[in-house]
């Protein structure tokens, strides 16, 4: 979900797990094929086992995504809910939508330069920030660390009505100072009706919320990088913008690339922080997103299949992202 | 030579880094808070210190009759998913760390890959689905789908916390005879109970946090959660700013007091479960 972002979104968090995935299963394999586990034999076992999690996995996840896809080959709106008739038009949602200038020039520019810009700055600002976490000593590594676990668990939905709030318009902290200082008129600007200041503070909530996993994720990757090899480059008078590119870049790899692949995957899929804001639930077309306007399409307008068409657009685009990150997890650790 | 940090422009740029970061990573918690107690918040726009301090908005939000009723609701939906995924999951993870049989390995990249199925594609079919079985506004219903979303997460985390549980521990409670389920309950189930507390915040959390399944599922206000419910505080054209921050602190205060908790758990439990460094 995007909202584990909200790590303590639970997609956040399954991120930084999915991210390293507990290995410890190699030596217990070799154990468990020792003679003495007996009851390890039962066959059936492992089934009945896996059961309940297999049909809830089954009938709630698998069976829905085969399903978005058929409703996209349909025109099922409100008259073939009453039905219960199916209505295939084959491809035309698609034709339908990939012919719309509105997805060209407005939906899929907003979802991809929001996303690239999110991703660059959490990334970035996120790695930042664990470097410099790492010169701290024990307490003040403590404390930082401390204070961006608790811009990470700050609910995505709370957190956007707090962004809200700072830039409302009437009595907002930013309109509040820039009227004091006299830069703008009381009253006149709205940051949320022009896409571009929209999408602005769109990305500083995400960044915000976002960053602190990459951080925590890279300081945790820094740690285990040995002293020595950067005190040996230091006595070789290299910089320290040139050992982060020699030394710690290269052995961080992995770690950079899981990082950047989920922030995009999550970046790619935001709702919530859009559809909370002012004009995104539906208000301002101009500022939707490939979430939003599959959202509005399906139960704003009735459109469910033109709707699912769009869900499986997304889900395609995070689809080819998912590829590239299970190529890099499966190339960095055995299952 | 000197080291770095006794030099005082380093100590002194290091000082401004993190002031600069606590002043970033706090400020909208400290906003959200300062706004909820601030008894002038919404009428006389927004200050760096609040004008006063006053629980009044907290008093607002409490005694309304919805805002507590979706409270309830919502520690409803969430323990439900908690305990579903937990023994549902546990279950699991058992299965693909203590056994050997066909398509085990398979079992793993399916639970890894439906980590990557966008929950936001599933609204509509889960809709439409939940409609057929008129389940909209019911809160069962919300469980079942949040323990499905919960599950491949805590599924794979507790594959972890199991699999650093010494099998020699159960061979020795075989050799004693004792049964398999015996074994399970007795020896398993109690090494593994921090990884499941651990995981259980974390399905807790997505259950408390979720909006666009809530928003799209619960049509009658009696049975919103909180995410929807926030969304009452909204006025048509005007906001009572200060009473919607003192709900969202409300909402923000477990999730914020479970991560906390569960990060060192979780850490501890990370390294358990993976060997590499």
């Amino acid at each position: 979900m995007a909202d584990l972002r909200a790590a303590p979104d639970a997609s956040a968090a399954s991120a930084t797990l999915a991210d390293r995935p507990p290995s410890g299963t190699e030596p217990t394999g070799t154990r468990r094929r020792r003679p003495g586990g007996l009851g390890h034999r039962s066959p059936l076992r492992p089934w009945l086992l896996l059961a309940p999690g297999l049909v809830v996995l089954g009938v709630l996840l698998l069976w829905p995504l085969v399903r978005v896809v058929l409703l996209s080959l349909q025109d099922y709106g409100l008259r073939q809910i009453a039905s219960g008739e199916s209505n295939w038009v084959g491809l035309q949602n698609y034709v339908d939508i990939l012919g719309d200038s509105y997805l060209w020039t407005t939906v899929l520019p907003n979802t991809v330069l929001f996303a690239l810009a999110c991703v660059v700055l959490t990334v970035v600002l996120g790695t930042a920030v664990a470097l410099f976490l790492n010169t701290l000593g024990g307490f003040w590594r403590g404390v930082g660390a401390t204070a961006i676990m608790v811009a990470w668990a700050v609910p995505a939905i709370t957190g956007t009505y707090v962004w809200v709030w700072i830039f409302d318009p009437l009595n907002g902290l930013v309109a509040s100072v820039l009227e004091g200082v006299g830069a703008i008129e009381p009253g006149t600007v709205n940051w949320f009706t022009e896409r571009l200041s929209f999408y602005a503070i769109a990305t500083l909530n995400v960044v915000h919320h976002g960053f602190p996993f990459v951080a925590i994720t890279v300081l945790a990757g820094l740690m285990t990088i040995p002293h020595e090899l950067h005190e040996a480059a230091k006595v070789d008078g290299a910089s320290a913008w040139r050992r982060f590119w020699a030394i710690t870049a290269p052995i961080l790899r992995p770690v950079f690339a899981v990082v950047t692949i989920l922030s995009t995957i999550w970046d790619f899929k935001v709702f919530t922080q859009i559809y909370l804001m002012p004009g995104g639930n539906g208000g301002n077309k101009d500022v939707f997103n490939l979430g939003v306007w599959s959202y509005i399409e399906s139960f704003a307008q009735g459109k469910y299949g033109m709707g699912s068409a769009i869900a499986v657009l997304l889900t395609l685009i995070l689809l080819g992202i998912t590829l590239v990150y299970m190529r890099t997890l499966f190339k960095e650790e055995e299952l | 030579m000197r080291t770095r940090a006794r030099r005082p422009g380093v100590a002194a740029a290091k000082t401004v880094g993190i002031v600069a970061l606590l002043a970033f990573s706090l400020f909208p918690a400290y906003w959200m808070f300062s706004s909820a107690i601030d008894p002038e918040a919404a009428t006389r726009g927004a200050r760096l210190l609040p004008a006063g301090v006053t629980w009044d908005n907290f008093v607002t939000v409490i005694d309304d009759g919805g805002f507590g009723h979706y409270l309830r609701n919502s520690v409803l939906v969430a323990l439900g998913t908690v305990l579903a995924s937990s023994v549902v999951a546990l279950l699991a993870a058992v299965a693909v760390s203590r056994f050997r049989f066909r398509f085990r390995k398979s079992m793993l990249v399916l639970i890894l890959m439906v980590q990557m199925v966008p929950l936001e594609a599933l609204v509509i079919p889960l809709f439409l689905q939940m409609r057929n079985l008129n389940m909209l506004n019911s809160l069962l219903g919300l469980t079942i789908v949040y323990l499905a979303f919960a599950l491949p997460f805590a599924i794979w985390t507790l594959r972890g916390f199991v699999a650093a549980v010494p099998v020699e521990l159960e061979e020795a409670a075989y050799l004693d005879g004792a049964s398999w389920g015996r074994m399970f309950w007795r020896i398993l189930v109690p090494l593994v109970a921090p990884g499941v507390v651990a995981t259980s915040v974390f399905s807790f959390i997505t259950a408390w946090n979720e909006f666009i399944f809530a928003l799209t599922f619960l049509q009658q206000s009696s049975k919103y959660t909180v995410p929807i419910g926030l969304q009452k505080f909204f006025g048509e054209n005007t906001t009572d700013w200060g009473a919607v921050m003192a709900a969202s602190t409300i909402i923000t205060l477990p999730v914020l007091v479970f991560f906390v908790l569960v990060q060192r758990n979780l850490s501890s439990g990370l390294t358990a479960g993976s060997v590499k460094g």
